[in-house]
């Protein structure tokens, strides 16, 4: 069955999000005093990136050239498996929040690959730490879908974020409420980590030897980097709609009202991303392992929460 | 079962006459390939007909008092394993004509070649066997044969040593079992497998069966602890044998402890959440240690210790569904471990048949060593790189639909409630297992195939033939048609599941239906994914048609002389996650002042099992003088013995 208003809000969210990435480095400039980029820098860059034409290594392989599609078209996927109008997502079935989080770790395998493709040791680098940090965000992801699976006795995320919304901080139930706010911290959490920000990476910084996501596209450009740079942002839209849907549960609303609240939801996802930024440093790379297993400690207590309850 | 037997007639037959015939080289070769192929699918075909609801009736003779009832069936259960053994096992043996062809001239193969046709026959009638005596002495068989194979390269002291290691772990294993089957077959006054399962156990006895069976198989199966052998035989095998060892017969493990739970009927809660914690922890540290190694072989081999945790958390859930009665979960779980069985035997003999082209190609296994090898041996490359998504578990291929299944038998209790929802914690312990599995995969992948070659070995390496490409390519389509057509096994693998967990026909739809369901989305999921990669690729030929790209060195910072020499490496590539989890990895590091080596050992082979095995050498070093050997001494035990005797009858005969 074809959802037409999920594939509408889908369409309009995926051409959105470029967005997200220029408000939350407004937020960051306006937040330190500074002007900052326009906000639709993003949409610029990608408009030049796909006039220009790629440069390759010598070393790589098809697999440098395959891996930017195969991070795409992941990622759109994940995206089509989320309930982002409030009822159904584009596709929807038992255990869907599994290939949710496969489709993005097999995004991320590729793109290690084509990193390792180079030969070149801060792509390797880069993508080790990648690798590294993906292990921990891992967990948090699907203990906070655990979770919800036993708020909502569901296994689809049509299920855990689409239907009735779960009673909230009503008598007898604050333990769904705290849970709740638990599994949104700890995805916040995560959506730092996957999307490359302050504190676990930095998308400013210019120096090879700290960077995480931005070394292993070192050698990526024009194209494919388009594609990269799109891909992220549209894992930023994803992950923020995770966040927003798990606080708002789109059901509550329907139609264009939750269509309107989850873009809503997500410029402020995007500011709050911009306030973490200018208002922490980044860690040192031995504490991240740190940061993130208290995201997934976050996750777990949710867990326990309501397994205990 | 006739096909069955003739199946097997016909395997060992083609073994026999690679051996006989081994003077001459080209009809010795063909006769066994031919004879393998023919038995093989002589074998299958029973396998297939009980999958779809054809069992053949069982047979059984009586021995006579000594062996006592040989009995043998094949039900789903069976047919599952021997759908492993038949298919996966025919894959690596045509592997092997062609992999030990260059051995012939250092020693003969034609024995080797018996050997791994035995091996197969014993591995078959390991999972049909149907009364204890005949499956015990099927298990040695498996054992000793292996064994065999494992020395193949018996001029290395490391090979021999991990031959005995085995040979020790083996036996005491079988121990376990032998006790079981002895203890319960007389609880149970019989020792076929229907009066095994038929008898009424007196109480505190089903704890006993399961702490020996989960003792005994748990050793073959390789679950941490017991694990200790696995590496290191593994690693030291001919490549088509690991891949039969780790693919194959380790899965025989499996398929006893669901036997077992079959047979037993009842499970009590507590083996459940057991089973479960040890499919943690066999998973979790499994791929940690893989991650720590630098010998491609030995990585494979702990990954398979992982896959062990992954299909024990299976089984660990569907018991918890048993004991705590919800047929939902018991099904999910059992089908999630039956379906990773299946799929770990492809994807990992896949990964060792390419380790062992590797191998041959460049002589050396250790990863940071290779590189650059997707452009001299790109099929190898292709199917080594089919076999590492799907041991990932990841979309679109084979490991993401068992591990989907494992994951939902977890969480499958979310919807029912009562304790069984505890199971959650396990998604928890897989989904770290996948972000590690990753990591590690994408270090062998990445540094053994990409970059450039890191030796001169390694720069030498060329596509093997097609003797060593055809079971690859053929286990590897095996990943790609489970990946993209999951509802084609799903089916089966849950009806598997249920006459395991004894779930009536009746409850069956209401259970099947949605995961069915779930198994379509998956097949969309799969194969959108392929068809919008493809897409996009055609969309980017046409634009780099129109812009042709530019050609240059990779970017170091505007220093243009790099060396292949200055690539990273796998070992750096491991350390944070190794460092990370310091504690449990397992290696050891050397620093001199400009030298840095480290070397990954087994955490519990050196710090438990050869500190009690050296304990246990003192003690008997203390009792030795006991029998020293000299004739009078003996003369003396057995007078000394006989006056006991005498006074004991004198004191004790009643008057």
């Amino acid at each position: 069955m074809i959802v037409w208003p999920a594939i509408v809000t889908l369409v309009w969210l995926l051409v959105v999000a470029p967005l997200l990435p220029g408000i939350a480095t407004k937020t960051r400039a306006w937040l330190t005093g500074r002007r900052g980029p326009p906000l639709l820098q993003l949409y610029f860059d990608l408009g030049k990136l796909w006039r220009k034409r790629c440069t390759y290594s010598r070393t790589t392989t098809w697999m440098f050239r395959v891996a930017p599609l195969t991070l795409l078209m992941t990622t759109l996927g994940a995206a089509c498996l989320l309930p982002l109008d409030g009822s159904h997502a584009v596709l929807r079935f038992s255990g869907d929040f599994i290939a949710f989080a496969s489709l993005l770790a097999l995004g991320r395998f590729a793109l290690v690959l084509a990193g390792l493709d180079t030969g070149s040791s801060f792509e390797g680098m880069g993508a080790s730490r990648d690798v590294t940090f993906a292990t921990f965000t891992e967990p948090a992801l699907l203990l906070g879908f655990a979770t919800l699976a036993l708020l909502s006795g569901s296994l689809s995320l049509t299920g855990m974020f689409g239907t009735a919304p779960t009673p909230a901080w009503t008598a007898g139930a604050g333990h769904v409420g705290a849970a709740q706010a638990l599994i949104a911290t700890s995805l916040f959490l995560v959506l730092l980590a996957e999307t490359a920000r302050v504190p676990v990476d930095d998308p400013a910084t210019h120096l090879e030897l700290t960077m995480i996501h931005e070394v292993i596209v070192l050698d990526h450009s024009g194209p494919d980097l388009a594609v990269i740079l799109y891909s992220g942002a549209v894992k930023l839209m994803v992950f923020g709609a995770l966040v927003v849907g798990v606080l708002i549960p789109p059901a509550a609303l329907s139609g264009v009202r939750a269509v309107a609240a989850l873009t809503g939801g997500l410029v402020l996802v995007a500011a709050l991303v911009g306030v973490v930024e200018s208002a922490t440093a980044r860690l040192r790379l031995t504490r991240v392992p740190q940061f993130l297993v208290t995201a997934a400690a976050l996750s777990a207590l949710a867990t326990l929460l309501v397994l205990l309850q | 079962m006739t096909l069955f037997f003739l199946g097997i007639a016909l395997t060992a037959l083609g073994g026999a006459a690679a051996w006989l015939l081994q003077g001459r080289r080209r009809i010795a070769d063909t006769a066994f390939a031919v004879l393998a192929v023919l038995g093989c699918i002589a074998g299958l075909i029973p396998a297939v007909g009980a999958l779809a609801g054809r069992a053949a009736g069982g047979v059984a003779w009586d021995m006579g008092p000594a062996t006592g009832i040989w009995a043998f069936e094949i039900d789903a259960l069976s047919a599952v394993f021997l759908l492993v053994v038949f298919g996966v096992g025919l894959a690596n043996v045509l592997y092997g004509i062609a992999y030990l062809g260059p051995e012939r001239a250092h020693r003969p193969v034609g024995g080797t070649h018996f050997l791994t046709a035995l091996f197969l026959a014993a591995m078959a009638l390991v999972v049909t066997a149907r009364a204890t005596v005949v499956f015990l002495i099927a298990w040695e068989m498996m054992a000793l044969t292996a064994y065999l194979l494992v020395v193949f390269e018996d001029e290395d002291r490391q090979v021999r040593r991990a031959g005995l290691v085995y040979l020790a772990a083996t036996h005491l294993g079988a121990l376990a079992l032998i006790a079981m089957f002895a203890l319960w077959g007389s609880w149970a006054g019989g020792f076929t497998f229907d009066a095994l399962g038929g008898a009424a156990l007196p109480a505190g006895s089903t704890a006993a069966v399961l702490s020996l069976a989960l003792a005994g198989f748990g050793m073959k199966a390789g679950l941490v602890p017991l694990h200790f052998w696995l590496p290191g035989a593994h690693a030291s095998a001919p490549s088509h044998v690991s891949g039969l060892m780790s693919g194959v017969m380790i899965k025989t493990g499996i398929y006893g402890l669901l036997r077992v739970i079959q047979l037993l009927g009842g499970i009590p809660a507590w083996w459940g959440w057991v089973v479960l914690s040890l499919g943690i922890v066999s998973g979790v540290l499994g791929v940690l240690w893989a991650l720590a190694q630098h010998d491609l072989k030995r990585l494979l081999a702990y990954h398979s210790i992982e896959n062990i945790g992954i299909i024990l958390l299976g089984v660990g859930a569907g018991a918890l569904g048993v004991a705590y009665e919800q047929p939902v979960v018991a099904v999910l779980g059992f089908a999630g471990a039956v379906l990773h069985t299946v799929n770990h035997a492809v994807f990992k003999s896949l990964l060792f048949l390419g380790a062992g082209a590797i191998a041959r190609a460049t002589a050396t296994r250790a990863i940071d060593r290779l590189g650059g090898l997707a452009r001299r041996m790109p099929v190898t490359w292709i199917a080594f790189l089919i076999g590492s998504v799907a041991i990932v578990g990841l979309p679109p291929l084979n490991g993401f639909v068992s591990e989907w299944l494992v994951f939902q038998g977890l969480l499958a209790g979310a919807a029912v409630g009562g304790p069984v929802r505890g199971a959650v914690l396990g998604v928890a312990a897989l989904a770290v297992i996948g972000g590690l599995a990753l990591a590690c995969f994408a270090k062998v992948t990445g540094i053994v195939f990409l970059g450039e070659p890191r030796s001169t070995a390694a720069a030498q390496g060329r596509e093997p033939g097609a003797g060593y490409l055809g079971p690859m390519v053929a286990l590897a389509l095996v990943c790609i048609v489970i990946g993209l057509l999951p509802p084609l096994v799903v089916g089966p693998a849950m009806e598997v599941a249920a006459g395991i967990a004894a779930v009536t026909p009746a409850q069956l739809p209401a259970i099947l239906d949605p995961v069915h369901r779930g198994a379509w989305g998956i097949a969309l999921v799969s194969g959108g994914l392929v068809a919008l990669i493809a897409v996009g690729w055609a969309v980017r030929r046409a634009l780099e048609r129109r812009r042709p790209s530019a050609w240059s060195e990779t970017w170091a910072c505007g220093y243009a002389a790099a060396t292949p020499r200055m690539q990273y490496t796998a070992a750096s590539f491991a350390a944070p996650l190794l460092r990370t989890f310091a504690r449990f990895s397992g290696i050891r590091t050397e620093r001199g002042p400009a030298t840095f080596h480290s070397h990954p050992f087994d955490l519990v082979l050196e710090r438990v099992v050869r500190p009690t095995w050296h304990r246990v050498l003192e003690v008997a070093e203390v009792i030795r003088p006991v029998q020293h050997g000299r004739l009078h001494t003996y003369l003396l035990y057995i007078v000394g013995v006989l006056l006991a005797l005498l006074v004991y009858l004198w004191r004790g005969a009643p008057s």
